[in-house]
């Protein structure tokens, strides 16, 4: 019970006692026992002052203060009033600190427990909300960058209330809740591949999806900020997709593009085709289990995917940009020079010189055959530099690259003559549909997209180059180069280019090598002996001097692949050395 | 058709138009093909179709003020050349080039300006275009008749009027042979100022109104 309900006697004995507790060594002291004494006997001990004060009650009986008692002990009733004092003030202190505690505790049960407000504070650094009656909407579409998707892209925001709290709080609680459009449910990404033409027209629309695992969330992000980044993706991947399918149907192209339910196709090259797929998986057991078969992702061309969404972003920006913002609130939306088409009478040629000319699918067509024919070279190439040994074909890409425009050093050399032998260099430049050479002679020659052109103008540069291989060789052996000839006339008729052929004579003139060798016939050498070597030559009355016996005589072939040496160049190298006796 | 009297309006600096007299015996269309093929003959490339019409507006007479004052005619009209765009004329007076969103004013402007649709006219015919030059050769239509042949030359690279006018001539005479016209009327002392598209509208107006009035008199003649 209360202090005030407690007996007086019992009230003044306690105080008593703990006033007169020994505050000398000598126990009991004269003086505070015969207090303690009086105090306890008597009824009509008085109640300190302090107590009745604060009980608002004055003492019922007892002697006033001065009475011979009291007047007896000032020091011990100033020791008393001390002490209760500083009781007193300790109580305080202590209420005070156990206050602080208890709000300290409760802030970190707060961190833990996350309250609604505190959660909705985080929510509105990242997403836009607004009140609405009352209910919190948010905006998750990409309309305040730029976009005109028509898609509304609200979320509400909602209170999460099925939470007991007798059990434990579970460690992901959140207080909040979002709650997205049921059709940005899951996750989407846009498939772009490049196959053989479907044979079977009734396969369309029927994409095989691979469920692509969803990108990793930072760790300390709450569960709400995946889920609006998921449902964000999603929009922009349908935005993507209905321009896309928007362009394949009003732009007229020569071969029209297929568009069906989730797949547009287009045909960039012939006997190829393109595919450009939404492919969206909700987050529902039913289609989890239909999914589950998992298809090779490795058509996929994870760069056009990525630049779709760039390009789709570059489009955002542009109806923001400074052409187009600010404008009159009564303007359309427009390129600002376009306001004044009317007034300057702008004729066709000045009205298209200011709108964009490609839309996004053709920008992403020309990068898918830009990309399908470099991949298509460099196979050429090295399938050329694989199968053929003598020269070799060294190929060395530039790492700088357009989406539009990559390029490509070829160098056709001949194993450890490369230093003499490096005539033929060819720099070759991929566009989207063409090849262009340029050879280190000057000259330029366009090839075509189709893969035949490119070998064959190849094989033709290496059997070029063996004839290039005689000409420096004859340089540095000291032999003389008689005659020389890119494009003979004589012999076989090639069907890939032309032959070459090129006749060297050695330092003293007896003998002659004559070398021809074309892309398709290969190689011939024959050597010239002089007459006097030439055993079975008829003999005539025309030449009296002994003298012409020291021409050059006939030819006779050489058995080249009996010859030594790992190349052609080795080998010739050899013949020449061979034939110059020291 | 009967033989209709050659009209010289046309504006050599830059652009001529003018109307080509209806060959004896033969219809509007037969001679449009005979001067397409003689263009086609001489190398000319077609590139589509092109189209210039004009719409009448008179002034409400409620808003004039001297009840005896002839109330204004103003012409409206579009080309197809410059899509966006919308010319609005008078007489011998300013003519205004505005974007399309006009056409939306002038049915806001119902009570000041009154539209005259019986008197809307308008060229339609093939474009072709030969080097430098482009020449559009239309049939002028008033509803459904054919009411003539209107031929206009443009020489792209030139702006200024004296420069060039001897060579749009000449042009002209290995297609038109005969029926070349004269130098024009409207520019008179603006030789030498440069050519904008409002020009090619006056003249375009002006065929206009002379075939209107033209058939306004033929009509009395027969009566």
């Amino acid at each position: 019970g209360s202090a005030s309900s407690r007996p007086a006697r019992s009230r003044c004995r306690r105080w008593g006692w703990t006033a007169a507790r020994p505050t000398c060594s000598r126990s009991p002291c004269p003086r505070t026992w015969r207090a303690w004494r009086s105090a306890s006997t008597s009824a009509r001990a008085p109640a300190p002052r302090r107590t009745s004060r604060r009980l608002g009650r004055r003492p019922a009986t007892g002697p006033r203060p001065g009475t011979p008692r009291t007047r007896r002990n000032p020091q011990t009733l100033q020791l008393i009033s001390k002490k209760k004092s500083l009781a007193g003030a300790a109580q305080i202190l202590l209420k005070g600190a156990e206050r602080l505690s208890k709000s300290v505790a409760e802030n970190q049960e707060n961190k833990r427990q996350r309250d609604f407000n505190s959660e909705l504070l985080r929510l509105r650094q990242h997403w836009k909300l607004r009140k609405v009656g009352d209910k919190i909407l948010g905006d998750l579409s990409y309309r305040s960058a730029g976009s005109l998707f028509p898609h509304h892209g609200t979320f509400e925001v909602i209170k999460n209330t099925d939470i007991d709290l007798d059990k434990k709080i579970p460690e992901d609680y959140c207080p909040l809740d979002v709650q997205i459009p049921s059709d940005l449910e899951g996750s989407a990404y846009i498939k772009v591949s490049i196959q053989k033409q479907a044979p079977d027209i009734g396969d369309l629309g029927t994409v095989n999806l691979f469920k692509r695992p969803l990108p990793k969330s930072k760790p300390g992000a709450p569960h709400w900020q995946t889920k609006l980044e998921a449902a964000q993706n999603v929009l922009l991947c349908k935005e993507i997709f209905a321009q896309l399918s928007r362009e394949a149907v009003q732009i007229k192209s020569q071969i029209p593009h297929i568009v069906v339910k989730n797949q547009i196709i287009s045909q960039p090259f012939p006997g190829l085709q393109l595919s450009i797929s939404l492919c969206h998986s909700s987050n529902d057991k039913k289609s989890q289990k239909a999914a589950s078969e998992k298809q090779s992702p490795e058509d996929h061309l994870y760069v056009l995917e990525h630049n779709l969404h760039q390009l789709i972003r570059e489009f955002h920006k542009q109806t923001l940009s400074s052409t187009m913002m600010p404008h009159p609130a009564s303007a359309p939306f427009g390129h600002k020079r376009m306001r004044m088409a009317g007034p300057q009478a702008f004729d066709k040629n000045d009205i298209s010189s200011l709108q964009p000319n490609e839309g996004l699918l053709e920008k992403i067509i020309k990068q898918a055959k830009h990309i399908f024919l470099r991949r298509r070279t460099a196979r050429t190439i090295d399938s050329l530099a694989s199968r053929i040994e003598d020269p070799q074909i060294q190929a060395h890409w530039s790492n700088i690259n357009d989406v539009y425009e990559s390029s490509v050093k070829v160098l056709i050399t001949s194993q450890g003559y490369e230093q003499i032998c490096k005539s033929i260099q060819l720099q070759l430049n991929i566009g989207v549909e063409q090849i262009r050479v340029v050879h280190r002679d000057g000259r330029v020659i366009t090839l075509s997209h189709q893969e035949q052109e490119l070998q064959d103008f190849l094989l033709s540069q290496m059997s070029q180059h063996q004839v290039h291989a005689v000409q420096q060789l004859a340089k540095v052996m000291g032999w003389h180069v008689l005659s020389f000839s890119n494009h003979v006339g004589l012999g076989p008729v090639e069907s890939i280019g032309n032959a070459s052929a090129i006749t060297v004579a050695s330092p003293g003139g007896d003998y002659a090598i004559s070398v021809r060798n074309g892309p398709e016939s290969g190689s011939k050498v024959m050597v010239q002996f002089p007459r006097c070597q030439c055993k079975d030559l008829p003999k005539s009355d025309v030449l009296q001097d002994s003298k012409w016996n020291h021409l050059r005589g006939p030819f006779r072939e050489v058995q080249w692949n009996k010859m030594e040496g790992r190349n052609f160049v080795y080998k010739l190298e050899l013949l020449m050395a061979a034939l110059t006796p020291c | 058709m009967r033989l209709l009297n050659l009209f010289c309006c046309f504006l050599v600096f830059y652009d001529s138009v003018s109307q080509m007299p209806v060959a004896e015996g033969k219809s509007v269309q037969q001679t449009v093909e005979i001067l397409t093929r003689k263009l086609e003959l001489l190398g000319a490339e077609k590139q589509g179709t092109f189209c210039v019409d004009c719409e009448t507006y008179h002034t409400a007479a409620s808003t004039m003020g001297n009840q005896g004052q002839a109330g204004k005619l103003m012409y409206v009209m579009h080309n197809s050349e410059y899509p966006l765009s919308c010319f609005a004329l008078f007489e011998n007076g300013p003519c205004l080039i505005a974007d399309a969103n006009f056409d939306v004013l002038m049915v806001k402007l119902k009570g000041f300006f009154q539209n005259a649709k019986a008197n809307k006219i308008e060229s339609r015919g093939t474009r072709y275009q030969y080097c430098d030059f482009l020449v559009k050769v239309g049939t002028v239509t008033m509803g459904p008749s054919a009411r003539g042949i209107s031929v206009e030359v443009e020489y792209c690279p030139c702006v200024v009027a004296n420069d060039c006018w001897n060579l749009l001539m000449e042009f002209m005479q290995s297609f038109m042979g005969s029926h070349t016209p004269g130098i024009p009327s409207m520019f008179g002392n603006k030789h030498d100022s440069i050519y904008s598209p409002g020009d090619t509208m006056a003249q375009y107006m002006e065929l206009f109104n002379k075939i209107r009035k033209q058939q306004q008199v033929s009509v009395a003649g027969i009566r």
